[in-house]
């Protein structure tokens, strides 16, 4: 082993936005734990997606996005008697910033201490653990994202992606992206927050973990801005995604006066002979899975591609080490742990699956006593008992041996994970030696309902094993989430409502359903063997395309599985507790509903809970005591907002935005929509934002009005004593009446009523 | 009724007014036209995208 003073070779080792923000991400300090342990002591790590969020959710940011707002996208812009497609996006944006900058600006560090559990010092009495509180915390963050989305409009920032209005498939769109500082919000953000601490570290090494699309375009925003003050350290970048398109984007022009190198797969080992190579001043011909470019003639830079790397032998790597992450910058009030138990998937047969290709050749784990040895390790260091086991599946060997070692070693925590239906590991007596253990939620892959299309999966699972699997974990207490899957080639619309059908039979051992829709990647079984799944993959344009649209002549059409998608999840809406109204943010939000459970709560009281709240929230009837909600804000509009939000949910209006998984544009959509989906008329309405309950309601003049009178009189009581006084009918108080209880349904009319008493698992949660 | 009451919030009330001054407004008085007034409520569900599904692997 080599050993070096610590500030002999600095490496910085940074997560771009975006990604999730509950929790960190494992690559960077699986990387860092690599790197230590092989003797380098200078590796930092920054997440500077969860930064980000941090950063743009303040006051100070949210107020100079809401000045920007003002001055790019003034709602009396919009003056002209029709409202086309073309501008609807942005008028909603600054018809949504006028009605709720104001108590965004107010409410965001509030909001973030409720996510955070840092609003109170007693654990019971933390807003994260009330979903009156909770939600709208939640709320209040997603639309301060919204504020500065629209202050780089037309680019949009959520807690779940970041897309700009230029495409992920397009080398020349990606680097223009990075220098749009009009759109780009990150070219701001690192220039003010970043640059000036790498300028003063002069890190020897950046390497930037691209795990997502979403992360392309910031991830090389940022690779820029350090060529450009740094030309000394050399910039890496790997990752889950450059793993598909790493090649196509060595092959770019341009990209070399962003960065250096990318490491394909798994990058402990290449990253270390990387960082060897620099430290010695060797070349790069040696260090494996890495493409780089021979800048021998600094004018020509030349793309090589080295031969593979062997992938380490993980039962040998250290623990994770997240040391120096920003921890108390998650938006959770526990830290949940990632670790890895293992790598590749020991099953790795679905036909559409491509996470085993991405990580590297083989599969890998890690023994249970390993396991049970960091994981205490990691809970001592890092004073947190959650644990989110990454992986793309547990063998069945682990579900019985893991359990034993972490009780064995008294470990004392919780824990999630992925997991592959396996009937004899998941028996009745398995399942409550993982709850023993720790394990509150299993996430398997479903996928479908139908045997025919779960044979062309190559799933290897029938569904009397699924039933069997979900209800023994049910009994155990550990909740069951399924990956869903809608629009495999071939598959009928009368297939996917079996498959949802099948899902909400067995709604009270299926808790949460991860629905996706079927595309085609270029790794996939899919892509190489189209003909076997009866479709023809048409072309993708784009140098950077990953994803490739498709014909079938059997089954639903790309659009009608799109479609189908949306039915499904209206009816997941409907029919699932934890997806019923606003509940649907606890699942949102990666981790929260684990940490009720990880609290004591069980899947069937969590859920009951859910379903309680919504029925509370229907029952909500005209009390005479009902008032206007104190922060109401009122903006009167030219057109109608549900209309224009309506029109761009339309799957035509939507295919001309970067598309939310795939980062690519459907060609000329926004030209059919155009045509297609008529412009807005002018229409007097009136936009309702309440902060405390976060959601945007229309009204009409006559809504309007009524509300204005309620406000005056104080009391809906005394309005209706006064409507009657002066001679209203009965039915014209009935319509009154019924009017005030939908406001009151949507939080706009408010009755004195208790604080809530805390849900019974509160009692239990402890810090 | 399941909602959060901040007590002193309601205190307030009385002062509160509406932000915007383009809003109607209706004399305290005077009856309003219940019959004829456009009461229609509109609100729009939180759309939840594909890749938004994906939040266990994202
Ligand atoms: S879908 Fe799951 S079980 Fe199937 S190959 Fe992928 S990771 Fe393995």
């Amino acid at each position: 082993m080599i050993q070096l003073p610590s500030n002999d070779f600095p490496v910085t080792l940074a997560f771009p936005p975006q990604g999730h923000w509950t929790q960190p991400h494992l690559a960077l300090p699986c990387l860092k734990a690599w790197l230590h342990a092989s003797g380098y002591g200078d590796v930092e790590q920054m997440d500077l997606s969860v930064e980000a969020f941090d950063h743009f959710l303040t006051a100070e940011s949210l107020t100079r996005a809401a000045e920007k707002v003002q001055r790019r996208l003034p709602l009396d812009r919009f003056k002209e008697d029709r409202l086309p497609l073309g501008q609807m996006r942005a008028w909603r944006a600054a018809a949504e910033s006028a009605a709720s900058a104001e108590s965004v600006i107010e409410r965001v560090e509030a909001a973030k201490a409720v996510l955070r559990g840092q609003d109170h010092t007693v654990e019971a009495e933390r807003g994260f653990w009330d979903p009156d509180r909770y939600i709208p915390a939640v709320r209040t963050l997603y639309h301060g994202l919204r504020l500065i989305s629209s202050a780089h409009y037309p680019s949009e920032l959520t807690p779940h992606n970041f897309t700009m209005s230029y495409s992920n498939d397009s080398s020349e769109d990606v680097l223009a992206a990075t220098l749009d500082e009009e759109q780009n919000p990150f070219i701001e953000f690192y220039r003010e927050q970043v640059m000036p601490r790498l300028i003063e570290r002069e890190p020897r090494v950046l390497g930037l973990s691209v795990l997502y699309g979403s992360q392309l375009i910031p991830a090389l925003t940022l690779a820029r801005m350090v060529k450009a003050a740094l030309p000394d350290c050399h910039i890496t970048m790997g990752g889950g995604f450059l793993a598909y398109i790493g090649d196509k984007v060595m092959a770019a022009p341009g990209m070399a006066e962003c960065f250096d190198s990318i490491v394909f797969h798994e990058g402990e080992r290449p990253l270390l002979m990387l960082c060897e190579a620099l430290r010695l001043g060797e070349g790069l011909e040696d260090v494996g899975s890495l493409a780089w470019w021979d800048r021998s003639d600094p004018d020509h830079p030349v793309a090589v591609k080295n031969m593979a790397a062997h992938p380490i032998k993980l039962d040998d790597a250290p623990a994770p080490d997240l040391d120096g992450l920003p921890m108390e910058k998650y938006f959770s009030p526990r830290v949940v742990i990632p670790y890895d138990v293992n790598r590749g998937c020991y099953y790795g047969e679905c036909t559409f699956c491509t996470l085993p290709t991405v990580i590297g050749p083989g599969y890998r784990t890690r023994s249970s006593e390993t396991i049970a040895r960091h994981v205490v390790e990691l809970r001592d260091r890092y004073a947190s008992t959650h644990f989110n086991f990454i992986t793309d599946c547990m063998p069945p060997g682990m579900i019985k041996d893991l359990p034993e070692r972490l009780i064995e070693a008294e470990a004392g925590v919780t824990w999630w994970a992925d997991a592959r239906i396996e009937p004899k590991a998941y028996d009745a007596d398995g399942a409550k030696r993982l709850y023993e253990s720790g394990c509150r939620k299993l996430l398997f892959g479903f996928e479908s309902a139908t045997k025919r299309i779960l044979k062309m999966m190559m799933k290897g699972q029938s569904l009397k094993s699924v039933v069997e699997v979900a209800r023994n974990c049910t009994e155990a207490d550990i909740s069951v989430t399924f990956y869903a899957m809608v629009g495999f080639p071939t598959e009928t619309r009368e297939e996917a409502r079996a498959t949802l059908e099948f899902i909400e039979e067995h709604a009270d051992i299926i808790r949460e359903v991860s629905l996706q829709t079927f595309h085609i990647d270029e790794v996939a079984k899919t892509y190489k063997e189209p003909e076997q799944f009866g479709i023809r993959v048409l072309d993708a344009p784009g140098d950077l395309a990953l994803y490739h649209d498709y014909e079938a002549d059997q089954g639903m059409t790309q659009e009608e599985a799109a479609e189908m998608f949306e039915e499904m999840m209206a009816s997941f809406r409907r029919n699932l507790a934890i997806f019923s109204g606003d509940n649907i943010f606890y699942f949102m939000q990666k981790s929260h509903y684990f940490l009720h459970l990880a609290s004591g709560e069980t899947p069937q009281g969590f859920s009951g809970r859910c379903a309680d709240r919504t029925e509370a929230r229907a029952q909500r009837a005209a009390d005479p005591g009902l008032k206007v909600s104190p922060g109401l804000v009122t903006v009167p509009l030219d057109f109608s907002y549900s209309e224009a939000v309506r029109t761009l949910s339309d799957p035509l209006a939507r295919a001309a935005r970067p598309d939310f998984l795939t980062g690519r544009y459907v060609r000329d959509a926004d030209q059919v929509a155009e045509e297609q989906l008529p412009p807005l008329e002018v229409k007097e309405r009136f936009l309702l934002y309440d902060a405390e309950n976060g959601e945007f309601v229309e009204l009409r003049d006559g809504g309007a009005r009524v509300l204005a009178a309620l406000r005056q009189h104080g009391t809906l009581g005394s309005l209706i004593e006064a409507q009657r006084r002066g001679g209203a009918s009965e039915a014209a108080l009935d319509r009154l009446e019924q009017f005030a209880a939908e406001l009151h349904r949507l939080g706009v009319l408010r009755s004195k009523t208790p604080t809530p008493t805390p849900s019974p698992a509160l009692a239990s949660a402890q810090g | 009724m399941n909602q959060n009451k901040d007590q002193r919030e309601d205190a307030e009330l009385e002062d509160s007014h509406d932000e915007s001054s383009e809003a109607p407004t209706a004399a305290g008085g005077e009856a309003l036209d219940l019959e004829g007034l456009d009461l229609t409520v509109e609100t729009v569900e939180e759309r939840i995208s594909p890749s938004e599904t994906n939040v266990f692997d994202k």
